[in-house]
């Protein structure tokens, strides 16, 4: 049995106690001609979560945003919303913001945002008070009367943002939200994606900024050539990957580092050495052979990043 | 929730309420009051009554002087002759009427030449250029020469009224097999025609130019909705097939209201007393205006506007780029002239064959259809099969292009070809 019908049944046995998750997708299949473009990807997404969803270009994140947002259909497997199959009412629950979100450029703010939001089942009057809330959230209350094409890029993103949340959607979509807009913005942005996080909207978040995903993520799907590689809580897939990186800060210079067993590399920083090993193991001989010499300000065994995991995975299977 | 309705009213706000389009429909209202006013105006300019503008011609009398004698009896007659004469009856000499045009006296002369066997001569109109003679008045000077012609052959065996019924043209009328004491309401005579034919061509012109106008505006909003990338936000909202009727019906509404503020223009234009006159003073007369025309015009334009439109949206929906637009939709815009000429050209030959074809082919019966209605013979079952056909192909091109629409709006970067275009449909599951 499929989870997505397991989820139905969930509710139906337990009555309400039991929520359906907001965002389910079951082993979801695409193709284009004899091209698969999604191989059969599965995730969930909980209420007041953002769930990131990574891959380099062309990996399949756009199609299967798409596909959640029932603008194409899956080949194979399937998508339920809070239990239910896509339907109109599921098209009401979802916001979007494409990555080059655009706007009627010369509609003013007000006219086109309220429209966007009735077609989406909000009456005028509330999609004018949820607009005016949002203006004044980014405390641009002005704008309202505005033309598109008169504003700033950061500021027509911000528009592009409340275009895609003034419903008050239950489940979020954001393709590559923050790309192009300066770190103010982007601070500003994350905040509000937070906020709704917080509210318990249910996020799904694509990106190449594998920061914004390390801050904002608890899970994440990385996608290759139309595959998932790998999957899971964002903290348990660091784990699986061996800490091969530690960084020593002293006061007075080191001198044999390379020669340490196990060490494959010394690169100097402005404070102190960044030092590939090939085993964890050997890390505490750089700290005793750092400590005869100086004295030691900071040694960190460190994490592997995100950046570096996506590089490895995606980067290796490349050839 | 309504969402079509939702659609329909923005998408014809956004139009209505630009300067733009206002400023279009104030000039399109001042250009078509000109042209309403156009009769009136020629006759201001050229002001027939005016004596000081008739042409003053010398008479000479040296070589016939009885038939100069009679032709101006016969001038004088004529009670709107638009000419003077002005005798020569001394004054034989040439050189001296020469002198007379240099001197501006008068503006040419007859001359009759010397008698022929049929009995009557030449005339020569001289003047300064040598073409000086407008074609109406030739026209007349023609037949008071010929009137005098005849008095002269019959040499005063017939009264003047014998004579001026010998001078009224015969009438050549035409009517229907099968409908000769009916009373037909098709009265074929010239000036019937004329309105008729006047008519049908200001109706046809104006729905070319509506559809076109609308039709452009469909696809040109299309694509500008997918170049922007609100598409993605709006087939993510609102189901396309929504999207593209609403946009349809939108313009539709556009293109009634500019058809009923035309409309009313030339209307109010040719109510207006000083029109009226100039008007029926060309020959045409109004009464034989019929609103049944203007009705099936109207359901014609309607049927036809659907057909057309769900093509220029389809287009739209194909091309990321406004630039590109243009080259796009122009087998549309060609097929639009092409059923716009045929019904042009066929408008002197309302019955023949090729017009009776293409008022069975979806594309060209709107005009074609409207031809025949104003000006031509149709039977009521011909106009109810094109009409039908019309329907069906509206149903089918509605679909087709749905179809297209939900795929294109999909697809960026070049447009795609139809094969490309026909495996994405399949891709999409559309």
């Amino acid at each position: 049995m499929d989870e997505g019908t397991s989820a139905r049944t969930i509710e139906m046995e337990e009555g309400n106690l039991v929520m359906a998750k907001p965002l389910i997708l079951n082993r979801v299949l695409k193709q284009f001609g004899d091209k698969t473009a999604v191989n059969g990807i599965s995730l969930e997404v909980e209420e007041g979560e953002i769930y990131g969803l990574l891959g380099a270009n062309g990996a399949g994140k756009t199609t299967t945003m798409r596909m959640v947002l029932g603008v194409i259909f899956p080949d194979g497997g399937d998508i339920s919303y809070f239990g239910k199959p896509y339907g109109p009412d599921q098209r009401h629950e979802m916001g979007y913001l494409p990555e080059e979100r655009g706007l009627y450029p010369k509609v003013k703010v007000s006219e086109q945002i309220i429209y966007l939001a009735q077609l989406r089942g909000m009456s005028a009057r509330e999609a004018d008070q949820s607009l005016r809330f949002w203006l004044d959230r980014f405390e641009v209350p002005e704008y309202y009367d505005k033309r598109i094409e008169e504003l700033s890029k950061g500021n027509q993103q911000k528009m592009g943002f409340i275009a895609a949340v003034v419903h008050k959607p239950k489940i979020l979509i954001l393709d590559e939200a923050f790309s192009g807009l300066d770190p103010v913005n982007v601070e500003l942005l994350k905040a509000n994606v937070k906020q709704l996080r917080d509210e318990g909207t249910s996020i799904l978040f694509s990106t190449h900024r594998m920061e914004h995903v390390e801050e904002l993520c608890r899970n994440i799907t990385i996608l290759h050539k139309s595959n998932s590689v790998i999957q899971g809580d964002l903290r348990e897939i660091k784990k699986r990957y061996p800490r091969e990186e530690v960084f020593l800060g002293t006061t007075s210079p080191v001198a044999g580092l390379e020669e340490i067993a196990g060490v494959t590399g010394v690169e100097r920083k402005e404070r102190g050495y960044l030092i590939r090993i090939s085993d964890v193991a050997d890390a505490k001989h750089i700290l005793a052979a750092a400590m005869e010499q100086s004295e030691v300000e900071h040694f960190e065994i460190k994490e592997p990043t995100l950046n570096q995991i996506f590089i490895k995975e995606v980067g290796e299977s490349n050839e | 929730m309504n969402k079509l309705g939702t659609v329909v009213r923005f998408s014809l706000l956004s139009k209505v309420k630009k300067k733009s389009f206002m400023i279009t429909m104030i000039i399109i209202a001042i250009i078509v009051s000109i042209l309403v006013n156009v009769p009136y105006l020629i006759q201001v300019f050229t002001g027939k009554d005016d004596e000081s503008k008739s042409v003053r011609i010398g008479l000479l009398y040296d070589t016939q002087p009885q038939i100069a004698e009679t032709f101006k009896q016969a001038s004088q007659q004529l009670p709107n002759a638009g000419y003077t004469l002005i005798d020569y009856k001394q004054k034989t000499d040439s050189g001296v009427l020469q002198q007379d045009i240099d001197q501006d006296k008068i503006d040419g002369y007859l001359q009759f030449g010397e008698e022929q066997k049929g009995g009557f001569p030449d005339v020569t109109y001289i003047s300064k250029s040598g073409s000086d003679l407008e074609g109406s008045l030739q026209a007349t000077i023609q037949s008071a020469l010929q009137n005098v012609k005849m008095r002269i052959i019959a040499g005063g065996s017939l009264s003047n009224e014998q004579l001026g019924e010998m001078g009224v043209p015969v009438q050549l009328n035409e009517q229907k097999a099968g409908s000769a004491d009916s009373g037909s309401k098709k009265d074929n005579s010239i000036e019937s025609n004329l309105a008729n034919y006047i008519y049908v061509y200001v109706l046809i012109i104006l729905f070319l130019m509506i559809n076109t106008m609308t039709g452009s505006m469909i696809a040109s909003e299309v694509t500008s909705e997918k170049s922007s990338r609100i598409m993605e936000i709006l087939i993510t909202s609102v189901s396309p097939l929504t999207q593209m009727f609403g946009k349809i019906i939108a313009m539709f509404l556009l293109g009634l209201m500019q058809i009923a503020f035309l409309t009313l223009i030339v209307v109010g234009n040719v109510a207006m007393p000083h029109n009226r006159q100039a008007i029926t003073e060309m020959g045409v007369d109004l009464s034989q205006i019929s609103l049944d025309v203007f009705l099936f015009g109207l359901l014609l334009y309607v049927l036809g506007y659907f057909l057309y439109a769900t093509l220029f949206a389809a287009i739209g929906s194909l091309v990321s780029r406004t630039e590109e637009l243009g080259q796009a939709i122009m087998p549309i815009t060609l097929l639009l002239m092409i059923s716009f000429y045929v019904g042009m050209f066929s408008m002197g030959t309302p019955n023949a064959i090729l017009i009776k074809i293409t008022s069975f082919i979806p594309f060209t019966s709107p005009i074609s259809m409207l031809v025949r209605i104003g000006i031509g013979d149709v039977a009521a079952w011909e106009i109810a099969v094109s009409l039908a056909i019309l329907l069906v192909s509206i149903v089918f091109f509605g679909w087709l292009s749905a179809k297209i629409y939900r795929t294109g709006v999909l697809m960026y970067g070049k447009r795609p070809s139809l094969r490309e275009l026909g495996k994405a449909m399949r891709a999409y599951k559309m």
